[in-house]
């Protein structure tokens, strides 16, 4: 009998992961962390937006007219995440656009966009939140764009394009989704199995809807690429991205 | 949900009252939450806070509930995650355990307990941030910010982004109208293509709105500073009696 209820509890939990369309399931929800954890995260985090910010303004002092375009670009960052997404399981998800702007923008400057996106998400649509920003924005807008910065300046010119840019976008994806499992596991580790098992277990709870995102993500933004090479070249020589063929 | 939750947080009662009374009974009660960790304190604020927003606010319930509702749903698959453990023999004092292949799945009284914990820790506070979110608009919390000393650089930035948000939204609803009028999304590799093409489209028309509007501010005399007046605001004493009676009955 025990069981029975179980099995209905876990297959209504199912239901729910693909029925609810969890749009942005890898924020982490206001009150979820505990105190001290919120705040190490924030402590992780700081450094990053000090040393993006700066740059940011040094970027705004060479050429003031680049503020607004800075604006926009927040804007299509948090725009593109509204975007619904086709995932290879049949349910839709929605893109980060964290490795579309870490190309497009550079890395430093996506950690203080990206939070602000953050913000705007928790302020606007109640997703995420102000205690947990510090551990969002780690996994979100700096590990995520920082990954597939690297991937794109290592790879770029020695793989074909399309699959740089796949491999960006996807496994920016792929570590901001393992980074928020390990943040959940370290501050709730498995009472029998520890810190591992409770990271595989969370790992396990979102890789059904994060490995489909990662790769519909992955596609989109090598759609998105092209696209923008036939249609946009001349906008994207005029903010120097490098890999980029004009 | 953005544009019901923006709506609404220009058109509640405490619209005009300061945003810094609206923040601290927020972030009061969510600190209260948080440190005082008891699943009764969550519980309360939850009530409170969900009380306050559609009684002395008068937001609808039903938008109150909507967006709790939706972050209940994220909220249960986390908590499923604290509330099952996972290992390779039968657990010794589990309430619940079902064998899965080799693996077997359990609950102890113990992390049902941490799992509601947590439920209620986090349901109280993201009620008192959903409070602040559906009272209080983003230009106000901006203004906030600025008031903080947080950089103007930041502040700018943000005012900037949430203007062009909405720019950008609208420009996305009409292109996804227009691909669904022409079957864009009939079929799972047409809705891809046009995702793409949604994508690339909007960042083009984001640069070139910047660009322009950059023309446009450089024609009235741009000096590298927007400055806007700030707005006046009203204080609602009542609400902060409210806020200490709520503060009082968590602790």
């Amino acid at each position: 009998m025990k069981r029975r209820w179980l099995i209905v509890a876990l297959g209504a939990a199912v239901l729910i992961m693909f029925e609810a369309r969890p749009a942005y399931a890898m924020h982490i929800m206001e009150g979820f962390l505990p105190p001290l954890w919120a705040l190490f995260w924030f402590a992780v985090t700081i450094p990053f937006w000090v040393i993006g910010f700066r740059q940011l303004q040094r970027i705004v002092r060479d050429k003031p007219e680049v503020r607004l375009l800075l604006g926009f670009a927040a804007a299509f960052t948090f725009v593109l995440s509204a975007l619904k997404l086709p995932s290879v399981t049949g349910s839709s998800s929605h893109p980060t656009g964290t490795g579309l702007g870490a190309i497009l923008f550079g890395p430093w400057v996506m950690s203080v966009l990206g939070s602000i996106v953050l913000l705007f998400q928790a302020l606007l649509i109640a997703h995420g939140g102000l205690t947990t920003l510090g551990a969002n924005a780690f996994s979100m807008a700096v590990v995520g764009p920082f990954v597939a910065w690297l991937i794109w300046r290592g790879l770029a010119g020695r793989a074909p394009f399309w699959l740089v840019v796949f491999l960006a976008a996807a496994l920016a994806d792929l570590s901001t989704y393992v980074v928020t499992s390990l943040q959940l596991a370290l501050a709730f580790p498995d009472p029998a199995g520890g810190i591992l098992a409770a990271f595989a277990k969370f790992g396990a709870i979102f890789a059904v809807t994060q490995i489909p995102l990662a790769i519909s993500e992955g596609i989109l933004t090598v759609l998105i690429m092209n696209a923008l090479q036939t249609n946009a070249a001349a906008e994207l020589q005029a903010l120097e991205i490098k890999g980029v063929r004009a | 949900m953005l544009r019901i939750i923006d709506q609404y947080a220009f058109a509640n009662r405490l619209r005009a009252v300061d945003p810094i009374q609206k923040g601290a009974i927020a972030v009061a009660t969510i600190l209260l939450c948080l440190v005082l960790d008891r699943p009764l304190v969550g519980w309360l604020a939850l009530a409170w806070m969900v009380m306050v927003t559609v009684w002395y606010a008068r937001v609808p319930l039903r938008v109150a509930g909507a967006v709790i509702g939706a972050e209940s749903v994220f909220l249960a698959l986390s908590v499923i995650g604290i509330a099952v453990s996972v290992g390779n023999e039968p657990p010794a004092a589990a309430l619940l355990a079902i064998p899965f292949g080799p693996l077997w799945l359990s609950a102890t009284g113990a992390s049902l307990q941490t799992a509601l914990h947590v439920l209620s820790r986090a349901l109280g506070s993201a009620a008192a941030l959903n409070f602040l979110i559906l009272t209080t608009p983003l230009i106000d919390l901006i203004e906030l910010l600025r008031r903080l000393r947080a950089p103007a650089l930041l502040i700018e930035l943000m005012a900037l982004s949430y203007r062009a948000l909405f720019v950008l939204l609208d420009t996305l609803d009409q292109m996804v109208t227009a691909q669904t009028a022409r079957l864009g999304y009939a079929s799972w590799r047409a809705t891809l293509r046009s995702s793409a093409l949604l994508g690339s489209r909007l960042f083009i028309v984001a640069y070139q709105r910047s660009q322009a509007l950059e023309v446009a501010l450089t024609a009235r005399g741009f000096a590298g500073e927007l400055r806007v007046l700030p707005l006046s605001y009203t204080v609602d004493r009542q609400l902060w009696l409210i806020g200490g009676l709520i503060g009082a009955s968590l602790v």
